[in-house]
């Protein structure tokens, strides 16, 4: 069950149209790939995919899931957007309360286990890995979680573990935390534990119907087995512009911290079939990623350039993030920025600046050139 | 949505003794870094809406059902109509002039009866160009013509594998193999209405080792064939050197912007990353495919997919195909490297200008 319903609103201007797991990443590809690919790679051909904050981009672009190798018969890709009953309709509330919303749909599916997944992370995880672990451990529910630095930790909910991996506490937002040990948001449920959890949970008035507030404290009370999974590799939350700004620049250099490139777990796309990248005779690029359809007759540098973007002659990008069918045009200069779809800054205007934040420009904005 | 079905024939082989072509289908030839050349033909008949498209094999059809499959990526997963896989003569292949051979016809005789649409929009694999093929339907009805065919004024001499037509007043008089300057050369593209191509397969039986506007020849005065002149892009490959300007053509933005944004071309979907540019890389005039990584220096080329250019190595004025790995300090010019090769560190590969050098595929 994937939550992909997320406004992301840290990111401003940039899911203002689209939800945050539609965002576009990394040059080719929209955030929720991340997760789906690391479905299709785990071999998990059943996944709920729950919706709800500006919906038409993602699900256009999950369509029926082939791009993951989702489009199975009995199974693949559910797009699971709020619905009313003869009760009534309401949004969901939290985490658990999407879940709770579609026990039908679980139920319906029949599954012994359930993994919970955020549409909005960027790792690569074996999710038969994790399961292993919750079996080997007998647990009712197991909590991916990472070290994060020790200063960083009260921004975290935090895990204080015993030694076998077993979940003592949780807690959120620790002021002194007692392990560094962060929930990563992915959870691997007993399915009857889940299911008999969140009905109960759903006639408590004074829950907040989240997984991390509600859920785990309340299975922790009731002495169920809950262990931790300790992952170590790359894994970034991208909620605010600079940790998307940062997280795209980790793609880039000659030992990137995340490796686009790694075979043994593709990241998987419902990519365009659009013609090479053009880079004209006067064009140059430089520890860049770009995508098919461009046309770079000006310069690139230290950036990530999606499909169909358009740098003009004499224009220069740098330390920027371009979305498809951006357009720089001639003499323009853009540094530091996000542009996001289609957006344009017009021919001789200046975008972003090496000393500042970095700066968004929305879907199909337009810079002009200051008179 | 025209009333046409789609026939591509891709059962033949080129004149030329050329090893570009000898281990492969003509029409499953990688072109300009990403497409195969039979994507032009398929992409342009369902841009025009046609859905039902019948492909006629060669003997080696392997890289080319393994390029279009269900014909998916083309939308001609079709519960009616859609994409069929049809198979060829034996004969057809060691026949280089017949690209309609009529044997290849008859054989799949029940691909025209079972499908019912008024016309058949028929076409070959290897013109790199983009046809509006509802304007050609539509100069068709309003000529009356039994037959329309797609030309265009050859600029120069060509090739021995083109058809010329020669036309009189917009009408087809006769056709022979190779073009001279200013002679209508046939893009292979044609309009037929279905029940005459199968009144002319009965009556050609005789001569089913022909061509059938070959054929056709002592019967131009009998039918009406009318020429339509093409006024865009447009390239015959037949062979290595026209292989090659095809692919650098392209490196003309308005030539390029004219076969794939007006009328997009659809080819098999890949799960490449971006092209990766690392840092001191020298990259100019070249198209470069998605999966690429560059470390060196590559100018006025063409990069299929998944291609390494390590540091110190070069790649100047060729065009290299998918997978092929140039290790460090190696230096290619006016090549055309084919599939997978791993060029060693160190070596020099030169062709020239009128000799392009090629590296047959791995």
């Amino acid at each position: 069950m994937l939550l992909a319903g997320g406004q992301g609103s840290r990111l401003g201007v940039l899911t203002s149209k689209v939800a945050k797991p539609a965002v576009s990443f990394g040059g080719k590809y929209r955030i929720i790939d991340f997760v789906l690919s690391n479905c299709a790679n785990s071999g998990i051909s059943t996944v709920g995919v729950l919706t709800q904050y500006r919906p038409y981009l993602l699900h256009e672009y999950l369509g029926t899931g082939e791009a993951w190798n989702l489009d199975e018969r009995g199974g693949g890709v559910a797009i699971l957007p709020p619905f009313a009953t003869q009760t009534g309709a309401s949004w969901y509330a939290g985490t658990a309360d999407a879940i709770t919303q579609n026990l039908g749909y679980l139920e319906g599916q029949d599954p012994e286990y359930v993994l919970i997944l955020s549409g909005d992370q960027l790792y690569r995880m074996d999710y038969e890995d994790m399961l292993a672990t919750h079996k080997a451990n007998n647990a009712d529910l197991t909590v991916a979680v990472m070290p994060v630095p020790w200063e960083d930790a009260p921004r975290f909910g935090i895990m204080n573990t015993r030694e076998d991996g077993s979940i003592e506490e949780f807690v959120e937002k620790p002021a002194e935390p007692k392990s560094n040990l962060a929930s990563m948001g992915i959870y691997i449920f007993n399915a009857d534990v889940l299911i008999k959890t969140l009905k109960e949970d759903a006639e408590k008035e004074d829950s907040s119907h989240d997984f991390g507030g509600d859920i785990i404290p309340t299975l922790l009370a009731e002495g169920k087995r809950l262990y931790t999974y300790q992952f170590k590799a790359y894994w970034r939350d991208v909620g605010t512009v600079a940790s998307f700004h940062e997280a795209n620049m980790e793609l880039l250099g000659e030992e990137p911290a995340f490796d686009l490139f790694a075979q043994d777990a593709p990241i998987m796309s419902n990519s365009s079939t659009r013609p090479p990248a053009f880079v004209g005779p006067k064009g140059s690029v430089d520890d860049s990623l770009i995508d098919n359809g461009c046309t770079i007759l000006g310069s690139v540098e230290h950036s990530v350039i999606s499909s169909d973007v358009f740098v003009g002659k004499g224009a220069i990008v740098k330390d920027s993030i371009l979305f498809p069918g951006a357009r720089v045009e001639e003499n323009a200069v853009v540094i530091n920025a996000i542009m996001a779809e289609r957006a344009t800054v017009k021919a001789g205007a200046t975008f972003g600046s090496a000393d500042e934040e970095t700066v968004t420009l929305g879907d199909d904005a337009v810079v002009e050139k200051e008179a | 949505m025209p009333k046409a079905i789609g026939l591509v024939t891709c059962n033949y082989t080129t004149a030329s003794k050329d090893d570009v072509f000898l281990d492969r289908p003509v029409a499953s030839m990688p072109y300009l870094g990403r497409y195969r050349l039979v994507d032009f033909a398929l992409s342009n008949m369902v841009d025009a809406g046609i859905r039902t498209v019948g492909m006629i094999m060669p003997n080696n059809y392997r890289s080319l059902v393994d390029h279009v499959g269900s014909g998916k990526d083309w939308d001609l997963d079709r519960k009616n109509g859609g994409l069929f896989i049809m198979p060829g003569t034996a004969f057809g292949t060691s026949r280089t002039g017949a690209r309609f051979l009529i044997r290849d016809l008859v054989q799949n005789r029940a691909f025209f009866t079972k499908n019912n649409e008024k016309y058949v929009v028929l076409s070959t694999a290897n013109f790199i160009c983009s046809v509006d093929i509802n304007a050609l339907i539509a100069k068709h009805e309003e000529t009356g013509a039994n037959i329309t065919v797609l030309t265009k004024k050859a600029s120069c001499d060509g090739n021995v594998d083109v058809v010329t037509f020669d036309v009189e007043n917009g009408r087809v008089k006769s056709m022979h193999q190779g073009v001279k300057f200013g002679e209508a050369a046939f893009l292979d593209y044609a309009v037929i209405e279905r029940t005459l191509l199968l009144e002319l397969l009965d009556s050609f039986a005789a001569v089913d080792h022909l061509d059938l506007f070959e054929a056709l020849n002592s019967e131009y005065s009998r039918f009406r064939v009318m020429a339509c002149e093409f006024d865009g892009y447009m390239k015959p490959i037949f062979d290595k050197a026209s292989y090659f300007t095809a692919n650098m053509d392209l490196l003309d933005t308005d030539v390029l912007a004219e076969l794939t944004n007006a009328r997009p071309i659809k080819t098999k979907a890949h799960d490449n990353p971006p092209a990766k540019y690392e840092p001191g890389c020298k990259v100019s005039n070249s198209l470069v495919a998605s999966g690429d990584r560059i470390y060196g220096t590559v100018q006025g080329s063409i990069l299929g997919r998944n291609v390494i250019v390590e540091p110190g190595a070069s790649v100047r004025n060729s065009v290299i195909m998918q997978g092929v790995i140039v290790k460090s300090g190696a230096k290619i010019e006016n090549a055309i490297i084919d599939k997978a090769n791993v060029v060693p560190a160190g070596t020099e590969l030169r062709g020239t200008d009128g000799d392009i050098l090629y590296l047959k595929k791995n």
